[in-house]
């Protein structure tokens, strides 16, 4: 099962990798060049092709932590744990950069960096969530009930994903309404494209990123494991045929 | 590690060349010239100006899009008349953009577009700070990757030396 998963991600890394790349150069020469200004924003509204997939991919990345707690509560698959493990470093990662383009952004539309709003505030909830998740990882000792506790705190804590979603439904505030939602789509063709050109390329890119830094993850562990069970090895070794003294040599 | 690091190189050089290019159409069609550049200089093309419409100088019918007023800049006021789309944006004491050509003549600016200025710095700052951490990290992902698999290969870290080191003791 590790071993399938792990040729299934070399298999595939490159070409989801190379997709992910080539949609956010062409993403990035139509948001920058090719697209219009906006006619209340100016050209402040190109921020939008770099703000908004930042944040729907720290989004997507929680779903893929939230989905895959799930699966691990389920089978226990220590390579499902490391895959947790990846999509939470990289879902904070995203929005950490959600949170601070948002803010650039915030500034000449808004006049403020930041705002105590519904929708705002939620996302930074999302991301103090991802914090205290990757930090409990780093306080439990015995792997197992660490990745146990982490799947439990994911779980609970993807009550917020709907809350941050629909935050500017249920509130009134400052942000923006949904561009996408059953009322149809609020947004002019020629934006439209490279918002979802770019959205597209970041979300391949989480892909590739999940598959990189889960096979880190796991290389980490079977490099410890080995080292670990190498040097028990040498110990027993030496403990067998020789003085004592040379068990204090790495 | 030759294949990763001509991957980013790769990387690097498309989004250098598309910086590039969207430096080049910001020069070419955004930048802004001040009214005393417009009148110093007497340019023939269409241009952007940039400067703050002069309180009591509005005058027109702004429905139909039609005005006149003067864009002050730091010394010098152009006298502009606007004729196009109803302009939302138009009010005394605002700075704006115009955009059209100069009417040698009477040294009066025919606008035909007006724009809301904007601050580029925000665009670029959200660009860089958006995507260079995440090729940073990325390539720092990948870059230990490829050392952990050369790693577990060779494997040559805590083999039984130590117990060969005990027996040449």
């Amino acid at each position: 099962m590790i071993s399938a998963l792990i040729k299934w991600m070399q298999r595939y890394e490159g070409w989801v990798g190379a997709g992910g790349g080539l949609c956010i150069l062409a993403g990035l020469y139509l948001g920058l060049v090719a697209s219009p200004p906006d006619y209340y924003q100016g050209e402040v509204v190109r921020i939008m092709y770099v703000h908004v997939p930042l944040v729907q991919t720290g989004m997507l990345a929680y779903s893929t932590l939230f989905i895959g707690s799930l699966w691990y509560l389920w089978k226990r698959d220590p390579i499902v744990d490391n895959l947790c493990h990846a999509a939470a470093g990289i879902s904070a990662f995203f929005t950490a950069l959600g949170l601070i383009t948002g803010s650039i952004w915030a500034k000449p539309t808004w006049n403020t960096w930041w705002t105590w709003d519904a929708r705002l505030v939620s996302f930074a909830v999302m991301f103090l969530i991802l914090v205290g998740y990757l930090m409990l990882r780093t306080f439990v000792d015995d792997p197992e009930r660490e990745a146990r506790y982490a799947a439990v705190l994911a779980i609970v804590g993807f009550v917020d994903l709907p809350i941050v979603h629909f935050s500017v439904e249920w509130w009134r505030t400052l942000h923006q309404p949904l561009s996408f939602s059953m009322r149809g789509v609020s947004m002019s063709k020629p934006m439209l494209i490279p918002l979802g050109i770019m959205t597209v390329g970041f979300s391949l890119t989480f892909f590739y990123m999940l598959m990189v830094r889960t096979q880190m993850l796991y290389l980490d562990h079977l490099l410890t494991a080995k080292k670990g069970r190498l040097l028990s090895q040498a110990h027993l070794s030496s403990d067998v045929g020789s003085s004592p003294s040379s068990l204090s040599t790495p | 590690m030759t294949g990763l690091y001509l991957r980013w190189s790769a990387l690097v050089i498309a989004a250098v060349v598309i910086a590039a290019l969207a430096s080049r159409y910001f020069e070419q069609n955004l930048t802004s010239l001040t009214p005393e550049e417009i009148v110093s200089l007497q340019p023939t093309r269409v241009v952007r100006v940039i400067g703050l419409v002069k309180g009591g100088t509005l005058r027109g019918d702004l429905d139909s899009g039609h005005a006149s007023f003067e864009l002050a800049g730091r010394q010098e006021a152009l006298p502009v008349e606007y004729d196009g789309p109803p302009p939302e944006n138009l009010r005394e004491l605002k700075t704006l953009v115009v955009i059209g050509s100069l009417d040698p003549s009477s040294g009066t600016f025919l606008a035909h577009e007006l724009a809301l200025v904007t601050n580029y710095g925000y665009v670029v700052g959200a660009y860089l700070i958006g995507l260079l951490p995440l090729a940073i990290f990325l390539f720092g992902m990948e870059r230990k990757v490829t050392f952990l698999y050369r790693e577990i290969k060779e494997s040559k870290l805590y083999e039984p030396e130590t117990a060969h080191h005990v027996d040449t003791r």
